[in-house]
């Protein structure tokens, strides 16, 4: 408030204004002040300003010619893991193509740092902010502030929880990847069997979409109801919870024929697992994601047998858009002026058949 | 005969003899509680749960956690606390996995980079709280950022595949290969539960036997009793982080021996696991009266409401009641009268 001293509302109000009350307003702007100065020394940021020129063809949208910069401030996730860290590195090799974007990428150990960073980052006014949210409901607020303040934000991968948090919105499908890994594994085993599934982390709707993709589709696909989900529990994403909950999954199990978990990374903890038990043959595990090390193993054949693709490449996608609506621009090839609300990237299953196309897309 | 080490004063008789037993009390309630999740398995899985494969899973995966505990009684014993030992299992496990290179196969050097390197760690912690007297609780607790940082940091974020030191083979792990620490077996018991139980035993001996323990105890219970008694303080609290760092080590070759990579996001909040089963096992956080028995009990029923709930899979909301339950339940339990 106490920033904005040209504001006609907040000008006439002031007038009006009890001493005591001046006071509050004084203190509180001081405050924000000097906790948003920490944040900007203390904060990990990592700042990337481009200054390659773009020789060749630039994607949709041209550069519009009004030589005008964008700056675009993305925040993230900690990228401790696979996935993550392809959305970072994805979006920055994005931004670098362009001579007219500013990029900064902003990196939050958790929900209420990556709060702290988006409110310290609409004090910088970005022209466009592009967000993954850690949780899309505890950040919605953030985000209603930033679009309140005049920032579009270009929401990626995990929802905002109202309409009006963002400008656009880029992800994958997640129920589609239960449908397809719902889909496989009927058909592999003729809809007939036992299936384990290892979850991501509970309560975010990422696990609940992928899980609930996978149960519908099945009732579906086997309406006889031959494949018996015997086991269904949350590795967090987390190889070695992984590997504990799969332990104790193959001591109460003695009879499984596939196994579908949330994630690549995860899975490698399963996969450890069942080879321990040296129960190999009895069974399949498919992925979710596309990790380099889960599509060589597809390749190689054996217990991994599929995975299915969560492009972390919509990221760049993502700072792209960004880039598009800060210089008031459309996709070239759409009729509308604007950027979609909503864009869904999908999914794709990779086998051994056809993981050599996707290997260019893979992750470490 | 209680396992338990107690800084007692000088009250003779009666009252400690009453205390003794409100004590003994306590371990066996533990004990208990430990029965009866089994029984509880047996009856709700009666062809699974109670076979002896499951036994050796369950010991298995309390091994990891059940060597951190053992340190961390001896961290607690002095009235301090460990944080950082989940994200030393991370970054010991990662450095180990560096060393190693693209040619080397050699399951040592993992094993003692990994060792060394969490002993490093926790002699950085025991540093700064008894020489540069750092309050545990901050100086752990920096540590536990710093490893886990370090974690990602020594790898660019990745986890380091060791399939290579298991020889590609499973089944029948070369002895002292990384992977026998893992899945080989001495007499059909797993490796991981012989260390484990070696630690604990030594754990046992030298907090119980050795004068060592006493001092131990004696630092807890009141630091300038034992200033002025003669105790080399300073050393003293300087050993324990250094001891629950290099348990740290051990516990990151057993976990990585298993996993088959050393992953930067693994121990993640180990250390809540190991301060909960030392401190449902008896050891009091205010230092001074400390209990491996009990600490090992503690791991035991961790492991068995862990495995119990997956097995029967029961969904995450309730097992998190339940396991809130039952603990709060043990804690209740085995509440000696005599405490307030």
């Amino acid at each position: 408030m106490p920033e904005r001293p040209g504001d006609p509302v907040n000008n006439t109000r002031r007038y009006g204004m009890s001493r005591k009350r001046l006071f509050i307003c004084v203190a509180a702007g001081l405050v924000l002040a000097i906790g948003g100065a920490g944040c900007s020394i203390g904060g990990d940021k990592e700042t990337v300003t481009t200054t390659v020129t773009v020789g060749e063809t630039t994607p949709t949208g041209g550069t519009g010619g009004t030589g005008k910069t964008v700056k675009i401030v993305a925040s993230v996730p900690p990228t401790d893991h696979g996935w993550l860290g392809a959305i970072s590195k994805d979006a920055k090799a994005a931004a670098e193509q362009f001579d007219d974007v500013e990029f900064e990428l902003l990196e939050a150990a958790d929900a209420d740092s990556q709060a702290q960073q988006i409110e310290q980052a609409i004090a910088d006014k970005p022209d466009v902010l592009v967000v993954l949210p850690q949780d899309g409901a505890a950040l919605t607020p953030v985000a209603q502030k930033a679009e309140k303040a005049g920032i579009p934000v270009v929401n990626i991968d995990r929802l905002f929880t109202a309409p009006d948090a963002a400008t656009a919105t880029i992800l994958g499908d997640n129920y589609q990847i239960g449908v397809l890994a719902a889909e496989y594994i009927a058909d592999q085993l003729n809809c007939q069997g036992n299936v384990v599934e290892i979850q991501g982390l509970a309560g975010i709707s990422v696990t609940t979409d992928r899980t609930k993709g996978f149960t519908d589709t099945l009732k579906k696909a086997c309406p006889g109801g031959g494949i018996k989900i015997v086991a269904s529990q949350p590795g967090d994403f987390n190889p070695d919870k992984g590997l504990t909950v799969m332990e104790n999954i193959l001591q109460a199990q003695t009879d499984i024929d596939a196994v579908y978990t949330h994630d690549d990374d995860m899975a490698q903890g399963v996969v450890q697992a069942i080879r321990n038990a040296g129960r190999d043959d009895e069974m399949f595990l498919t992925g979710v994601g596309g990790s380099q090390d889960a599509m060589q193993q597809i390749e190689e054949g054996g217990l991994y047998r599929a995975t299915f693709l969560y492009n972390p490449n919509m990221a760049a996608s993502a700072v792209n858009m960004a880039r598009l609506i800060g210089l008031g621009q459309g996709f070239s090839e759409l009729v509308p002026p604007e950027v979609p609300r909503m864009l869904v990237v999908p999914a794709a299953v990779v086998t051994k058949d056809n993981v050599s196309e996707y290997e260019q897309y893979a992750f470490d | 005969m209680s396992g338990r080490t107690e800084a007692s004063g000088t009250s003779r008789g009666g009252a400690l003899a009453q205390r003794a037993k409100g004590l003994e009390f306590q371990e066996y309630a533990l004990a208990i509680v430990v029965v009866l999740l089994f029984v509880a398995g047996s009856i709700l899985k009666p062809e699974t749960f109670p076979t002896w494969d499951n036994v050796r899973n369950m010991l298995t995966q309390a091994s990891v956690v059940g060597v951190l505990a053992i340190g961390m009684t001896f961290v607690i014993a002095t009235a301090g606390i460990d944080l950082s030992v989940g994200s030393m299992v991370a970054a010991a496990g990662v450095f180990g996995g560096i060393l190693i290179g693209d040619d080397g196969t050699s399951s040592l050097v993992f094993i003692l980079g990994a060792i060394l390197f969490a002993t490093f760690l926790g002699s950085v912690n025991a540093t700064s709280i008894a020489y540069g007297r750092v309050v545990p609780f901050i100086a752990t607790l920096a540590m536990f950022s710093v490893g886990r940082g370090l974690a990602l940091l020594l790898n660019d974020k990745l986890p380091v595949s060791l399939l290579d030191l298991n020889g590609g083979s499973f089944g029948d792990p070369q002895p002292f290969s990384l992977l026998w620490f893992g899945t080989g077996r001495i007499f059909g018991i797993p490796v991981s539960v012989f260390v484990l139980l070696a630690v604990t035993i030594l754990g046992w001996i030298v907090l119980n036997r050795t004068r060592y323990g006493r001092y131990v105890i004696a630092v807890g219970g009141n630091r300038e009793a034992a200033r002025i008694a003669g105790v080399p303080v300073r050393r003293i609290i300087f050993s324990v982080y250094v001891l629950s760092g290099f348990l740290a080590g051990i516990s990151t070759v057993l976990l990585c021996a298993r996993l088959g990579s050393a992953s930067p996001v693994s121990g993640n909040l180990y250390e809540l696991d190991a301060i909960g089963a030392v401190v449902i096992g008896g050891t009091s956080l205010a230092g001074g009266r400390a209990t491996i028995v009990g600490t090992f009990l503690g791991v035991l029923t961790f492991a068995l409401i862990f495995s119990l709930m997956t097995q029967l899979n029961l969904s995450t909301e309730i097992q998190q009641v339940t396991k809130g339950l039952i603990v709060l339940g043990a804690v209740l339990l085995q509440r000696p009268e005599a405490r307030y």
